[in-house]
Parts: C-alpha cells; structure tokens; sequence
C-alpha cells in the first residue's frame, strides 16, 4: 500500500464537496454518538446517584442472618465504600412502663449513609414553628440514639431525654426529619431509631430467633460490578436490593429516561447515516474516474482496492477524529448549560461513550463503502475510452446487506436494548416504506398532469422529476425523514415534555395515613375536611397467599426470586367498589370485583395467575378462597393508594382490618398533621414527598436535558436536507444544459425548476408531517406514557417551511446553471 | 509468429456484445501487425470499431476470439491483474478528454502511473517531463486552471514520463481548436521519434492519419484498407 499516495489523494479529495459532505455527515454520526453517550452516562449517573439517595446506597444486600464476611471483603476488593448495619423491629418508651411505640430500629456504624444525608430541623423561636430541613454530620455514639420526628413528637421526647431501648436507656443526642432510607415498603414503615452499633449487644436486642435484617450497603463507581459479582452466590433468605427494584416510580421515570436519550442519538446517527449515503454516492461516482485511470495505468485489482480502502480508512479517521472532538466540546457544552440543574457535580464521563463512538464512525463508513469499493476496484480500464459505460453495480445485495447491518448493529447499541432497538428499526423501515410508497404515488400523478403533447415549463419540471424516478424517490423520502425530525424536535420541545412533566401533577398525595381503625374513619374525615382535603379510605388487610386453584403453595414452588419474596411476605389486601382513579383493566370485567379478584397484572405473571384461577389467602389464621376475575395494569407514578390485589367487600368486611388514605399536604401547612395525630394517636403519616421531589426533578432535568441532544438531532436532520437536495445535482445541471442548449429560454428553465422543487418540498413536507404525527404518537404515548394531543399549528408550520426550504435550498444550488454557458456544464458533467 | 521487431501483433480479433438476445459484432477478424517505432492511424467512420480495436490493443479490453501479443508475449490470456502489471512500464495513453485527475496538480497527474509502479523518481522525472512539455511554471496548477492544450500536454506527459514502448492516443486533437491540435501532434510523433516509441493512434482526422506511417481503415468491424 502506498501511504504516500493514499495520504496525497485525501489531502486533495477533502477539497472537493463530495468528500467533505461525506466528513461532515460522518463526523455528526459520531458526534451525536459521542455526544449523547457520553451526557447520557453521566446523567444516568447523575440520576441514579440522586436516586439511590432513597437506598442510602447503591446497592443493599440483606440477609436474616449475619451475612458472610466475604461480601464485605469483595466490596472492598472493588474499592467500593461499605457500611454494614442490622435492622429489626422493637417497642421504645419514656420509661419503663411508659409511654411506648413500636419502632423501627437500626443499628448503624460510621460512615452512613452511604448516600444521601440524615436531615434535621433548624431551631425555631417557637415550638410551633418548624425550621428548615438541614443536614446532620455523624452518627450516634455509644449510649447515644437519634430518634425521628414522629416518635420524639409520640413520646413526648427532646434532645437529652432518655428512652429504654432493650436493656439500655441510651440519650437521645439528635432528632431527624428523615433519613436517607426511604425505599422499600412504606406501608410498613415505624418510626425510626438510630444507635450505635457498639450498643447491640449489651442492649440484648438481638438474641438467637430473633427477627432481625442485617445488611450490607455499598457505594461506588463498581457497585454494578458488585451486584453482578455477588447476585449468583447469594445464599436463601439473602437479597440483592438496588432502588430500582424496590421502587416502581423511580425505576420506570428513569428507564424511560435512558430510552428516551438513546432514541434521540439513534435517531440522529440514523439521519446521519442517510447523509451519508447520499454523499456516498455522489463521492464514489467521482471515484469512478480515478479508479478508471487506476487501473488503465497499470495498477491491479488489489492495487487499486487497497488504495481506496486506504483511502477510505484516512478519511473515516479524520471525520471520527473530529467527530469525536465535537462530542467531547458538546457535551462539555450540554454539561455546562444544564449547570444548577444538577444538585451535585455531574459524575465524571468514561471514555467508553467516545471509543463506541469512534467504532461507530469506522463500522458505518466501512459497512457502506467497502461493497462499493470492490465494485470500484473492478472497473474495467477500458472505460477510459468509453465514458458512457454504465457504471459498476456498487455491490448490490451485498453493499444492502452490509450496509444495513452496520446501521442495525449501531442502532442497537445505541438503543441499548433488543425491544425499543427493534421498535426503532422497525419504525425505520415502516417510514422508509411509506415514504417510497408516496413518492411512487406522487409520480403517478405527476404522469397523469403532464401527459399532454405541449408541455408548459412546470410540466417539463415535474416531467424530469418521474424521469428520474429512482433518485426523485430517494429524495423526497431523504427531505421527508429530514422534515419528520425537525417537526418532532420542535413538538417534543414544545408539548410533550410540558406533558411529561404535568403527568406527576404538583398535587399528587404526598402524604399517606396508615393504621386507621373503622371507627376513625369520621373523624378522620372531618379533621381533612375542615382543611380542606379530600380523601377516600381504603380498608386494608395484610394476608398470606397460601395456595393457587386449591393446592398449597410456598416458596419453594416458584423459581423466580420475587415469586418467593411475594409468597414469604404478607400482601395488603383491599377492595373497592369501583375501579380506582390510575387503573386500567387488562383483562376480565372489573364489574364483577365484587364477587372476585382484581389482580396486579404483573404481579399475576411473576405468580404465573391468570384469569379464573383461584387464590387462598390467609388472614391471621382466617382462610378463604377467592376467584381471579380481572387484571389490572396500575400507573404505579401515581402516587395513589394502589393495591396488587383487591378482593369482594363481603369478604374482607369480617375480617379485622385497618383503613389506608392519602392526600396532598402542601408544604407550607404544618397544623394538618398535629392535628391528625392528635385526633388518632394511632395513626402512622408517611411522608413521600421526598420519593416524589426526587422523581419529579429526574424528569425536569431529563427534558431540559433531551433539548440539547436533540440539537445533534436537529443537526443530522438539517445536514440530511441537505445532502438530499443536493444529491440529484449534477444530473440537474446538466439535464438543466441540454434544455437551454436545445433552445430554452432562462425564464422557461426557472419556471420548470420552481416547479420541481415546490413539488418535492411539499412532497417531502406532506409525508414527513405524517411521519412526524406518527413518531410522536409513538413518543407520547409508548414512551413518555402522557396523552398524545395533535397540534396542527407546528404541523402546517412544518409543512410550509419544508416546501420553502427545500424551493430556497434547491434553486440556490441549482441557479448557477443559468449564468453558466450550457457548453462549460456539458463537458464538466460529460 | 514472434517476432523481436514487431510491437504488436493481433491475430482474427473478434468482439462481440450482448444485445437484447442477440449479439452485435463489433469488430469481425481483425488482424494486424505494428512494427517497432512505427506509428499507425487508425480511421473509419463513427461505429466502425476504431475505439474497441485500440482497447484490445492497449490490453484494456479483451476479445471474444483471437489474440493479442506485445513484443512477442501473448497478452490478451494473462490474469487481469498480470495485465495491469504488464501496461505499467510498456503502454502509455493520451485521451481525447484527457482524462486527468481534478483534484491533482498537474506535477501529481504526472507522477501517478510511476508511483503505482513504485518508481522512487517519480516526482524528479515527472518534473523534468513537465519542463520539456514547457509547463515547468504551471506543475501546482490543477486542471481546471490550464487550458484544453495544456491538459492534453500534461497528459502526453504522463504517458511519456513512465518511458513506455508503445503510446495509444484515442482522438488526442478532439478536444482541442485546430491550431492547439496541430501543436499537440507535432509534440507527440516528436517525443515518437526522441523515445523510439509505437505510437497507435485512432483519428478521424485524415491529415493526422496521413502524417503516420501507415494507417487502417475500418468498416462496419472489418479492415478494409492498410
């Protein structure tokens, strides 16, 4: 190979446009590639470590017995940050004989969290008024406890009080708001108490049988690593916890996230990947002279094809090179438009996003050159002689084939999962189709308009568009998939994220009251009432499922990890008359709820349940049997009152139960809940607006975000206009030269091109507005789950300036041939 | 047949090609023979088969019957990249378009075929080429930037420079007015008769044809006068 020559010919080549469109497309592919993978993983990061601040950690591991000092050794191989603490129920009085709640006690060592910070009150003037939430540093000492707000305000206590904790009175030395560890289970949530883990054993808190949690909480850039690790060697009774599994909210709010932001690059690598066809196309008929000449002068097959390779290889380096400086200078960019946006500094990117990145660029380029290269490489010397030699079928099904498993294998590992990277490809496909379809559609009435003998110019220009019938197809689906993108861009920025995010409206109940006996149901109603808040009770009992369609059954019956987990706990069972508000019925007839059971429609399938199945449930030693009759999907980012199971009214009516209710508290009234304790002691408030801050503030930063990369979309999609305009010029210039060398006048030449571009920019705007309708149906709907609402305003926008642009764009580059003597275009193009 | 004076000798070439389920016949049992240092026309009217025989004698194309030879080597059954190797060092070509390279200055167009032959001279012999084709202040120049008689200079260059033993030139004047044409012939039976070169030519021109040695006229594929 001679790198000498390879280098000359490259340096030369980037001075023509074909070769620099070709850069250009290639270099935006890897940049948006770059871009978002690289703002993507430190976002994700960003937002996992704002999520796990609800685990204390990123990942728990918990266990019934003390758990093997192996997973602690492992955490610390992988330099990750460990605390280790043990958990368990106990009661907590004043003193002995006092007053006395049961509590939920954890037993820590420093440093915790690991996550996250324990918070207290600021010290008000007055009792009555309450101080802002600030940070506490520290743990409890020995003989030391941090008790929380709602046990201090239960039993009465202030900071140098004691209390009895098993064989201890231990001083309490802080009282918190909250602490980092709100996932799991809030329905079952005590008051917290905080003590050193020094105090454990001489409180005999924790005694052989004893129920007790004993965890282990890691944090680091490795913990996936750890997960993966240590999951398949986790004995029984031991569980591998993340926040993503323990809460449904935060998980689907960022998965949707991270689907969201890998749609958008792929989509931008996708229109790249279509510039870069089309400039690929125009470059490798360039190419076509000097592999002629290659070849006439004496070079071989393999001479010839290594110099192109080489050549193409040069080329694809310089366009990742820069494509990768532009992610680099882009996301360095995004990172510091969206500064404040993120509560902590923005985790550090690797450089894994830009060596993908950098791959993509090389498979891209290759994928779609190399089958053309070899059909270069053969070109017959004699063409040297004869000009009018059709060209080498550049590859054939073989380039299609390549080529189309470069760009599926990019979209794949873009998307990042098989499912929404197939969808994708499939939408893909679904356009591109349609697209040729309407062209072809389009080209029939071209025919029908300009069939008489006498053609006026505009019949001549819209003559030459079903004249080239291939390329004006290509064309109008290139300037179409161009259009779609900006019209979607400027929808998604417009209405979809304003939906997005009013989808957690500012009133969802961030309160909700557990523990409510029947009879203060009425009170509890009038407390609310007098303050202005709504609330429906729903009765509540916890039972154990013990057998499906009459067999008994137990953990050991189910494989999957959370089947097991289901069947060892207790489930909240409930009923209600109507279906409630963020529930839809899968399956079934929620009509007859009152005669069977209404089931969680995930729940059913870890279970394995369909409709007609039995279920036997038992309730503190009360059996019965009900009837799966419906299957529920629940919109768990609600934040209602939901249940997986809800059962007739007639059968939970005997049992002994409680009631559940929520509401929206908003922050600045702190009479309600005195108010509510005092009129039932009893009754246990979970606070979940800190769940629901977190989730909504993922989603702000998500669509603030999603903006900027989709300024690389916007880029690929106008870098695609482009190239598809001018992509048919050549053959436009010269068919433009024959016309006025064979007698036409400039103003008949003008008139027929005006006509040829309005009707392929209104082409190309009609069905990119449908493509549009259609992505952001998909987007509203599958993606972002909000409603989709049309808007014909952005769309007729779109319609009109896709027919504008694509006149402006196509006149200007085709004007030239006016002033230019049809002579000098002929033999340019000859 | 082999002969150490004769430069090329082509026995009862045939060409066909496909047309529609038939085939049309290009050239019909064409044999001739060229000397070394001979230079030779090749005429006849449009369609007669002028161009497909200079193809097949330039090892560009290959027949569907019949052979080609060059000093004595038969060439028209070696592997085609046997062929390319063989058209570096032996053959040099003049284009009626030219047919340089746009994006290289006059200096690259010229190194080219030595550079594909690995020639370490090749920027030094290409140079002194361009001086004695009186372009010495134009080598950086790019195509677009000469006129029509400096481009086919610059192209009778590149075929010279690799110092090849027979040159076939397609039409060389047809891109040019009659005055440059003129000019560009004399330069090349010129450098013919410095170089001891064959030189095959295909014209329409009847006055260049006159000026060879001896020419061919073909008819509808045949030879009907040499």
């Amino acid at each position: 190979m001679n790198f000498k020559l390879i280098f000359r010919f490259v340096k030369r080549e980037l001075r023509s446009t074909e070769a620099r469109i070709l850069v250009l497309a290639l270099a935006v592919a890897v940049g948006s590639v770059g871009a978002v993978g690289m703002f993507a993983d430190r976002v994700k990061a960003a937002f996992a470590n704002q999520a796990n601040v609800l685990l204390g950690a990123d990942v728990m591991i918990s266990g019934d017995r003390a758990l093997p000092r192996e997973l602690a050794e492992q955490a610390k191989a992988l330099g990750l940050k460990l605390t280790e603490s043990t958990r368990f129920g106990s009661m907590v009085s004043t003193k002995v004989g006092g007053d006395a709640a049961l509590s939920d006690v954890k037993a820590i060592a420093a440093p915790y969290p690991l996550r996250g910070v324990i918070e207290t009150r600021e010290a008000t003037k007055s009792a009555n008024e309450r101080g802002a939430r600030i940070p506490l540093s520290g743990v409890p000492g020995a003989g030391e406890v941090f008790v929380d707000e709602r046990l201090a305000l239960r039993l009465d206590v202030k900071i140098g009080d004691r209390i009895e904790l098993g064989k201890l009175s231990p001083r309490v030395a802080q009282i918190f708001v909250e602490e980092p560890e709100v996932a799991g289970n809030f329905l079952s949530a005590a008051p917290k108490v905080l003590m050193s883990v020094a105090d454990l054993a001489a409180s005999e808190l924790i005694g052989p049988g004893s129920r007790a949690s004993y965890r282990l909480q890691v944090a680091g850039e490795r913990a996936d690593e750890f997960s993966a690790v240590v999951k398949p060697k986790l004995a029984p009774g031991q569980r591998l916890e993340t926040v993503r599994e323990l809460r449904p909210e935060v998980r689907n709010t960022l998965e949707r996230s991270e689907q969201f932001l890998g749609l958008a690059a792929s989509f931008a690598v996708f229109l790249a990947v279509v510039s870069i066809v089309l400039a690929l196309r125009r470059y490798l008929k360039r190419e076509l002279d000097t592999a002629t000449l290659f070849r006439t002068l004496g070079a071989g097959r393999t001479q010839t094809l290594m110099h192109f390779v080489g050549q193409f290889a040069v080329l694809s380096l310089i366009a990742c090179v820069i494509g990768v400086t532009l992610a680099w200078l882009a996301q360095a960019g995004l990172v510091f438009a969206v500064r404040g946006l993120f509560a902590s500094e923005l985790p550090n990117a690797g450089w894994a996003p830009l060596v993908r990145a950098f791959l993509t660029g090389i498979v891209l380029l290759l994928g779609f050159a190399l089958p053309p290269l070899f059909a270069l490489a053969s070109t017959p010397p004699v063409r040297a002689l004869r000009r009018d030699m059709p060209a080498p079928t550049s590859g054939g099904i073989a380039a299609g084939l390549l080529g189309a498993s470069a760009v599926l294998g990019v979209v794949l590992l873009q998307a990042q999962d098989l499912k929404t990277g197939a969808i994708f490809v499939a939408g893909i496909v679904g356009l591109v189709g349609a697209a040729t379809l309407g062209a072809a559609l389009l080209l029939w009435g071209v025919r029908r308009v300009t069939r008489s003998r006498s053609k006026k110019p505009w019949q001549l220009g819209l003559a030459n568009l079903d004249r080239r019938r291939l390329s004006t197809s290509i064309q109008i689906a290139c300037l179409a998939l161009g259009v779609m993108t900006l019209i979607t861009v400027g929808f998604v920025r417009a209405d979809l994220f304003v939906a997005w995010q009013k989808s957690l409206p500012a009133d969802a109940p961030n309160r909700f009251l557990i523990n409510i006996q029947p009879e203060q149901i009425d009170t509890l109603t009038a407390v609310l009432k007098e303050r202005g808040h709504t609330a429906a009770f729903y009765p509540m009992v916890r039972g154990r499922l013990v057998g499906v369609n009459g067999q008994t059954v137990s953990a050991k019956d189910f494989a999957d990890e959370r089947a097991k987990r289901l069947i060892d706990r207790e489930f909240n069972l409930s009923s209600s008359a109507k279906l409630p508000p963020a529930n839809t019925i899968l399956a079934g007839d929620f009509g007859t709820a009152t005669d069977g059971l209404s089931l969680e429609d995930g729940i059913a399938n870890t279970l394995n349940v369909k409709i007609g199945d039995t279920l036997n449930f038992d309730v503190a030693g009360e059996k019965f049997e009900v009837k799966v009759t419906s299957l529920r999907k629940v919109d768990w980012d609600s934040f209602r009152v939901n249940f997986f199971a809800l059962i007739p009214k007639a059968t939970i009516d005997p049992l002994p139960k409680s009631y559940i209710t929520a509401f929206h508290l908003p922050s600045n009234d702190n009479k309600t809940l005195p108010a509510l304790v005092n009129a039932a002691p009893n009754v246990l408030a979970i606070d979940v607006s800190e769940i629901m801050e977190r989730v909504r503030s993922i989603v702000d930063q998500v669509a603030k975000a999603l903006e900027f990369v989709f300024l690389f979309t916007l880029a690929a999609g106008l870098l695609t206009l482009y190239t598809a305009i001018v992509s048919t010029q050549d053959e436009r210039r010269y068919d433009t030269a024959v016309v006025r060398t064979l007698g036409g006048t400039r103003s008949q030449v003008r008139n027929s091109l005006i006509a040829e571009f309005s009707l392929l920019g209104f082409a190309a705007g009609v069905l990119g507005v449908f493509g549009a309708i259609a992505l952001t149906w998909a987007l509203a709907t599958r993606i972002l789950k909000v409603e989709f609402i049309p808007s014909p305003m952005v769309w007729s926008v779109g319609l009109v300036l896709a027919t504008l642009c694509t006149l402006i764009a196509g006149w200007l580059g085709t004007r030239s041939v006016l002033s230019t003597p049809p002579i000098q275009v002929l033999r340019e193009n000859g | 047949m082999s002969n150490a004076h004769v430069a090329i000798h082509a026995d009862q070439l045939n060409r066909t090609v496909p047309l529609g389920d038939r085939s049309l016949t290009i050239l019909d049992d064409v044999s001739i023979s060229v000397n070394d240092g001979e230079t030779i026309a090749i005429v006849g009217a449009s369609g007669s088969g002028k161009t497909t025989l200079l193809g097949l004698l330039a090892g560009l194309d290959r027949p569907n019957s019949g052979t080609v030879a060059w000093h004595g080597e038969t060439i028209s059954t070696l592997s085609e990249d046997a062929l390319a190797k063989k058209r570096q060092g032996t053959v040099g070509f003049v284009f009626q378009s030219f047919q340089l390279l746009p994006a290289l200055t006059a200096l690259e167009n010229v190194m080219l075929p030595l550079e594909l032959a690995s020639n370490p001279e090749a920027e030094a012999r290409a140079t002194e080429w361009l001086g004695r084709m009186g372009l010495a202040e134009r080598i950086d120049h790019l195509p677009r930037q000469l006129s029509g008689g400096e481009q086919q200079r610059v192209a009778i260059a590149r075929a010279f420079a690799a110092s090849p033993k027979i040159v076939f030139a397609d039409e060389p004047t047809g891109n040019l007015d009659t005055d440059t044409g003129a000019e560009i012939i004399e330069l090349m039976f010129k450098l013919n008769r410095d170089q001891g070169t064959t030189l095959v030519l295909v014209t329409h021109d009847l006055d260049l044809a006159t000026r060879c040695n001896r020419f061919i006229r073909l008819a509808r594929g045949k030879v009907v006068a040499s």
